[in-house]
């Protein structure tokens, strides 16, 4: 077995598949630190000062005007609510919501990119791990080795896991590491809050908790590695369903942006929850802002990616060894 | 592919593993930290912290209601933005302006913005403090037409009095030095039927405030009802109740006229 990993992980290593994958995640994280730069900057440019305190609350008021407009949908009015709620206790508490330093852009990265950026990222390198071999010719090779195939199919999956460890550790690194130079490399110990509640009242505060910005990160990158693990899984049981990689890859990234769009608008629509595309937001959870769907919290939408992950893996081994190859 | 030897590979997954294991302690502190941490108290600070940043420039606070947030003006400005691109023609220094103006804002709802702690700390280092209130306590969007009727103006006012009081005293209390500008009511419904009527309420209204200004040091009633007199209509809004941007602009050239430093 351990043999069988390390040549699956020699295959994925000649690909070179990580390093694209490195020089993509440093280009974006790049053009995110100019982007956050110049937001900083016009922001201070605009209010004539550098002061947190004094942003945030402006924030507060310009949040409040915004809610007296009569021409917002509830839905927006709503979530612009429990923002102004969570400033508004950051205010009261003296706590920089945004210390900046690079483990504030990471933990912002992190939140931007879990539902659609880095499943992008792992799905490169899950989409052609087996139908690649297809293509190539080279299956018949690997099936023909007295090896049971679900072994095979197993080293393949345990490899995906691996490499999706990896790409996460190279988004942290990287963002780190260029973040840094523009905000400094300071900031782990930042404090940072958590647990706020969105009830059908609003924001409750009662079971918030203090946490350092290093402990909120690890949270947020184990978050985004689960995330990972099952967008990978799907892609990896496309890759078993389908001998075109570049077809498997159309259907999840069909699937991925179409997640990105509809958690935008499907608060009516409540059956949709059950889709595992509007449920990779898990890091917002953590944050507290409104799910797209009443009712949705942290274990649920865990549920409903385990139960995608389970699905999609019983799928991938049962075909895989069932599967006539010619 | 001479990089492509075993060590390379197996120290490649060696470090892979590891990541995956932290990955993993991550997700378990999550959902652990999610769900069974319990709350400990997040420490409150109850004292507005008296250090104020090294500031250079001009800083200027504005307080109130949707005058000074500008609603109305097509350049979304406001008095306070027009008055803010006269100061800085003057002067050479940088000027910081803090607006919290909310819309719609009472005198009850500004006496309790006050007394939060980071508002404090706010009038704490400004320089110059604007001020627009009452309008809403009077006018209440037309309401006060009818209220005006049945005599209720009395007690409307007195309770206004009351919070402008508290408030100029929370203002003075925690900055002695800066100047404030109060800007006073005019009347959007003057030309209406009983423009005459409302115009003496405001005058009485615009008197009362006047006297509680003058009761604290520095504090500077600006008259605009006289700017919204003669042809009210040319300078409100569509909404014939705030000001259009050349209304504003008269409000801001009257505090101009009235800064020093």
């Amino acid at each position: 077995m351990n043999k069988l990993i390390q040549n699956e992980m020699m295959k994925l290593i000649a690909k070179k598949r990580l390093i694209v994958i490195a020089i993509i995640i440093g280009i974006l994280v790049m053009l995110f630190t100019y982007a956050q730069y110049k937001q900083v900057q016009t922001q201070r440019e605009k209010l004539g000062t550098s002061d947190w305190r004094t942003i945030l609350q402006q924030q507060i008021v310009d949040t409040t005007n915004r809610l007296s407009s009569s021409r917002i949908s509830d839905e927006w009015k709503k979530q612009l609510q429990i923002s102004l709620q969570q400033q508004q206790y950051y205010l009261d508490h003296d706590i920089n919501p945004a210390e900046p330093g690079a483990p504030t852009f990471m933990r912002i990265f992190l939140e931007s990119s879990i539902d659609l950026f880095i499943p992008l990222m792992v799905m490169v390198i899950a989409s052609d791990l087996v139908s690649s071999e297809h293509s190539l010719g080279s299956i018949k090779l690997l099936l023909t080795r007295p090896v049971k195939r679900w072994k095979v199919l197993l080293s393949k999956y345990i490899t995906l896991c691996l490499a999706v460890s990896l790409v996460i550790a190279i988004a942290g690194i990287l963002s780190y590491a260029i973040s840094g130079v523009v905000f400094g490399y300071k900031g782990w110990g930042a404090p940072i809050l958590t647990g706020f509640n969105v009830t059908d009242t609003g924001l409750n505060t009662s079971e918030v908790k203090l946490l350092s910005l290093w402990k909120f990160l690890l949270m947020d990158f184990g978050l985004v590695w689960f995330v990972s693990i099952v967008v990978g899984t799907l892609s990896f049981m496309l890759s078993v369903l389908i001998r075109s990689t570049a077809a498997g890859m159309g259907v999840m990234l069909a699937a991925l942006i179409s997640g990105a769009i509809l958690s935008n608008m499907v608060s009516s629509w409540e059956s949709a929850k059950y889709f595992f595309m509007v449920n990779l937001r898990l890091t917002d959870y953590m944050k507290g802002t409104a799910p797209p769907i009443e009712g949705m919290n942290l274990s649920f939408s865990m549920m409903v990616l385990f139960v995608w992950w389970a699905a999609a893996l019983l799928v991938s081994f049962i075909v895989f060894t069932k599967k006539d190859v010619y | 592919m001479s990089f492509l030897n075993k060590n390379v590979i197996r120290s490649i997954t060696v470090i892979s593993v590891l990541f995956c294991l932290l990955w993993l302690i991550g997700l378990g502190f999550a959902v652990g930290e999610y769900y069974a941490g319990k709350p400990e108290k997040v420490p409150e600070t109850n004292t507005v912290s008296k250090k104020v940043e090294n500031k250079k420039g001009l800083t200027i606070l504005a307080l109130g209601d949707s005058l000074t947030r500008g609603t109305g003006d097509e350049t979304g400005k406001g008095y306070v933005g027009v008055l803010m691109d006269e100061i800085k023609e003057k002067t050479k220094r940088p000027v910081q302006l803090t607006n919290l103006g909310i819309n719609g804002q009472r005198s009850d709802q500004l006496r309790k913005q006050i007394r939060e702690k980071e508002v404090q700390r706010q009038i704490q280092k400004a320089d110059m403090v604007l001020v627009t209130i009452g309008g809403n306590d009077l006018f209440r969007g037309g309401q006060g037409l009818v209220d005006f009727q049945a005599g209720n103006i009395a007690a409307i006012e007195k309770k206004y009095l009351d919070n402008l009081k508290f408030i100029f005293e929370q203002i003075r209390k925690s900055n002695s030095k800066a100047n404030v500008f109060f800007i006073g009511l005019y009347n959007p419904f003057i030309e209406l039927n009983q423009g005459k009527e409302m115009s003496k309420v405001v005058r009485h209204w615009n008197y009362d405030s006047a006297e509680v200004s003058a009761a604290f040091p520095k504090i500077v009633f600006v008259p605009t009802f006289d700017l919204f007199e003669l042809k009210v209509n040319d300078y409100l809004y569509s909404d014939k109740f705030h000001p259009n941007s050349k209304g504003y602009r008269l409000i801001a050239e009257r505090v101009a006229s009235l800064l020093t430093w």
